[in-house]
């Protein structure tokens, strides 16, 4: 697929990119290799796997990562109620055939680690899937160190080895994209084999054009003015969880919905729950000289939002 | 999608140089990449420089600090003719305007040249110097050369300290410049910049930055505790119980894991003037670290030593007040003293599970008494280490420094980063 056609897909998927964006995804499909991007929690890492999935027409197979997360959760399991059940029916056939050869026993076992008794987890479904897929390994940074290695062999080679079986080779190369928050650093040899995505929080021009494309209908004035506030929130240093992307979105339809045209004290003081998630990033909304509106000419408004003062033509108390 | 002809060798060339020019800075990059590096150019063509860039980004970066240092690095080795033109006019430009000031520079410095020694290297630095500087050096000279030719024995020395002064502190701004601690990307610059010149307003981003190492390192610390390797020795009970899941298969073995075992922390902080920024640093580093010893002591010093109260450490903001509460700030530093005072408590508080941690920059009074507790410390803890804030390009011209060096593992540790990397060693290994 060259840039221009991913691009065509993306505008029909209404998802909102910049040209490294764009670039790297092309690079990395062309080349095969896995993706892996990085960025603060919310600026739309996953989002980009399920964009990939529509734009290519494939199925999204994710891997939610987490601490403890072992191959039997990740690649393969045996189904053991199977297999016990196969050996119990078995014993009983013998029984009342009266035949208890050491040969069919040899098979039965051997027939015991085949692939009718294989539980197939997201990245040996993936591989092995005839249609290729997305394959999403989301939060990579949270499973153990150990999860990485058994990792290295299907990103590099796009293939699994079971030790019973043999190695299950990709019927389909998937499109892997990883995803990590960077609560730890990843191995170098992961980072090796995968091309590299940093991904920022978007600035207020694309933001606004972000709002557009998933809430049509929404008022410049008040994109606009979202768009401003929600940037000055992550510029604060104060505020401990910045405000991500689908929490805009949220706050958007949240005004909406209250029916705002545009963003006044009391309408952020109502709805400051959407946007902010705890109360001392609240408090601090509240204490400081920013309010998160503006002027109209996208200068901030200096009055203190606790006092209930505010510019000339929305002004009221805060709630 | 466009594809450029162009000539293959050149081509390769150009690219394995690149490539190279990466691995020399740092990036783990080889053939493979410029392998696909070539292939990726020749899918995106090279008509749109942006373009060809972010290509080549997306293979041979691999984190945020990365990618800045990436596009430096491009943008210096990918001219495009007209860029390289400007810049030869403005290289023959910048040229000729040094060899001018050189040449000032040489004939201002003849004048005096019995009190101050013009070699090509002072030359250099004093034709860098800011026009401000040069102008007061002139002013003084004006006004102490009648003096000096009266009384030279007086005044030379005086001379030659204040020019020498103007001049060393020339010579290492240039230096840092050299070694381009100010990245491009604020945050970056910020763990890469001198811990003494943090200045106050950006005090709270880099206490923030501190706070999201710390989190990083006590991910990784978690993670490797809950590893799992399958080696050691059996554990019959956990397998057996594990094996009632399958019907009394002892399929999945538990294995039995070593306990390990935690290091007794003795931390040693210089609070005198100059050291107080880093110690306080330092120590919200270290405190934030999540069971980075079975047990703490911290104790701070200058002229004196005194034990921290651990309830005072909790709240870190309060560090520089509780430090002038103690009347040890603003003083000299013996470590001398507090060293073999830290020797001598009763109960010990040294032993073989001690790490003794030092933060200082071992410029102290009483070298030789320094030296002799110093290895009283070494004898009596299981590991001293030294945190030095003094960049180790300097070094070299502290005698303390290099003697201290010699009775214990002393680690530079001027910018965050490299606190971070030592206190990831110290939690991890």
């Amino acid at each position: 697929m060259t840039i221009e056609e991913l691009k065509k897909k993306l505008d029909e998927a209404h998802y909102i990119y910049d040209d490294t964006l764009v670039t790297t995804l092309a690079v990395a499909l062309k080349l095969g290799r896995p993706l892996l991007i990085e960025g603060a929690a919310g600026v739309g890492k996953t989002e980009v796997a399920k964009v990939m999935a529509y734009a290519l027409d494939r199925e999204l197979v994710r891997l939610q990562c987490y601490e403890g997360l072992d191959e039997s959760k990740a690649i393969y399991e045996w189904n053991y109620q199977k297999q016990l059940l196969s050996i119990q029916v078995d014993q009983s056939l013998a029984k009342v055939a009266g035949t208890d050869s050491k040969a069919e026993s040899a098979a039965l076992t051997k027939s015991l680690f085949s692939e009718d008794y294989l539980l197939e987890r997201p990245l040996l479904k993936s591989i092995r899937s005839e249609k290729p897929v997305v394959l999403l390994i989301d939060e990579i940074d949270k499973a153990d160190e150990e999860f990485e290695a058994f990792l290295l062999e299907l990103l590099s080679e796009m293939q699994v080895t079971i030790p019973e079986i043999g190695t299950i080779k990709a019927s389909s190369t998937p499109f892997v994209v990883l995803t990590s928050n960077r609560a730890r650093p990843l191995s170098e040899a992961l980072r090796r084999r995968c091309a590299y995505l940093y991904i920022k929080y978007p600035d207020i021009e694309k933001e606004v054009a972000i709002i557009q494309a998933k809430q049509p209908g929404t008022s410049d004035r008040l994109a606009l003015a979202v768009a401003q506030a929600v940037h000055d929130l992550r510029e604060n240093d104060n505020i401990l969880k910045k405000p991500s992307i689908a929490e805009t979105l949220d706050w958007i339809a949240a005004l909406e919905a209250l029916g705002a045209v545009d963003l006044t004290p009391d309408m952020i003081a109502g709805t400051a729950g959407f946007i902010l998630k705890n109360e001392e990033d609240m408090e601090e909304l509240l204490e400081s000289g920013d309010c998160g509106c503006h002027h109209e000419d996208g200068q901030p408004c200096d009055h203190h939002a606790a006092d209930g003062q505010h510019c000339g033509h929305h002004h009221h108390h805060h709630g | 999608m466009a594809y450029t002809p162009v000539d293959n060798d050149i081509y390769l060339t150009h690219m394995a140089e690149f490539i190279r020019l990466l691995s020399e800075e740092g990036f783990s990059v080889g053939t493979k990449e410029v392998a696909d590096c070539c292939e990726a150019l020749q899918f995106v063509g090279l008509e749109d420089r942006s373009v060809a860039k972010a290509a080549l980004r997306t293979i041979c970066a691999r984190s945020q600090a990365e990618i800045d240092r990436f596009d430096q690095l491009f943008d210096a080795f990918f001219v495009s003719s007209d860029q390289k033109l400007e810049n030869l006019k403005r290289a023959m430009k910048e040229q000729q305007e040094l060899a001018e000031k050189r040449r000032q520079a040489a004939e201002e410095l003849a004048k005096d040249s019995k009190y101050i020694d013009s070699d090509d290297n002072t030359i250099n630095i004093y034709a860098n110097l800011p026009e401000e500087e040069k102008e007061r050096l002139r002013r003084f000279m004006d006004k102490f050369r009648g003096h000096a030719d009266r009384n030279p024995k007086l005044y030379e020395g005086f001379i030659r300290s204040v020019f020498m002064k103007s001049i060393m502190e020339q010579q290492l701004l240039m230096e840092d410049q050299e070694l381009g601690v100010q990245a491009v990307d604020p945050e970056v610059g910020l763990m890469f910049r001198d811990i003494s010149q943090i200045s106050d307003h950006e005090m709270p981003r880099a206490i923030s930055m501190i706070q999201k190492v710390t989190k990083q390192i006590n991910g990784e610390l978690s993670a490797k505790k809950s590893r799992r390797g399958s080696s050691g020795v059996l554990d019959f009970k956990r397998t057996i119980r594990k094996g009632l899941e399958t019907g009394g298969s002892l399929i999945r073995l538990k294995y039995r894991h070593k306990r390990a075992r935690k290091r007794h922390l003795v931390l040693l902080c210089d609070v005198s003037g100059s050291m107080i920024q880093f110690s306080e640093f330092a120590l919200r580093f270290i405190k934030s670290l999540s069971d980075v010893a079975e047990s703490s002591r911290t104790f701070i010093f200058s002229e004196d030593m005194v034990e921290v109260d651990p309830f005072a450490l909790q709240n870190m903001d309060m560090f520089v007040q509780y430090v002038r509460t103690t009347g040890l700030y603003g003083k000299g530093t013996d470590l001398g003293s507090a060293l073999a005072k830290l020797c001598a408590l009763r109960p010990a508080a040294l032993g073989a599970s001690t790490t003794l941690l030092i933060l200082s920059d071992a410029k102290t009074v009483k070298l030789e008494d320094a030296q002799a507790a110093m290895i009283t410390a070494n004898q009596m803890a299981g590991d001293v280490v030294w945190l030095n804030p003094i960049p180790q390009r300097k070094w070299k011209h502290l005698r303390s420094v290099q003697t201290m060096e010699l009775l214990c593992r002393m680690v530079p540790c001027s910018t965050l980063s490299e606190l971070a990397r030592e206190c990831r060693k110290l939690v991890l290994s």
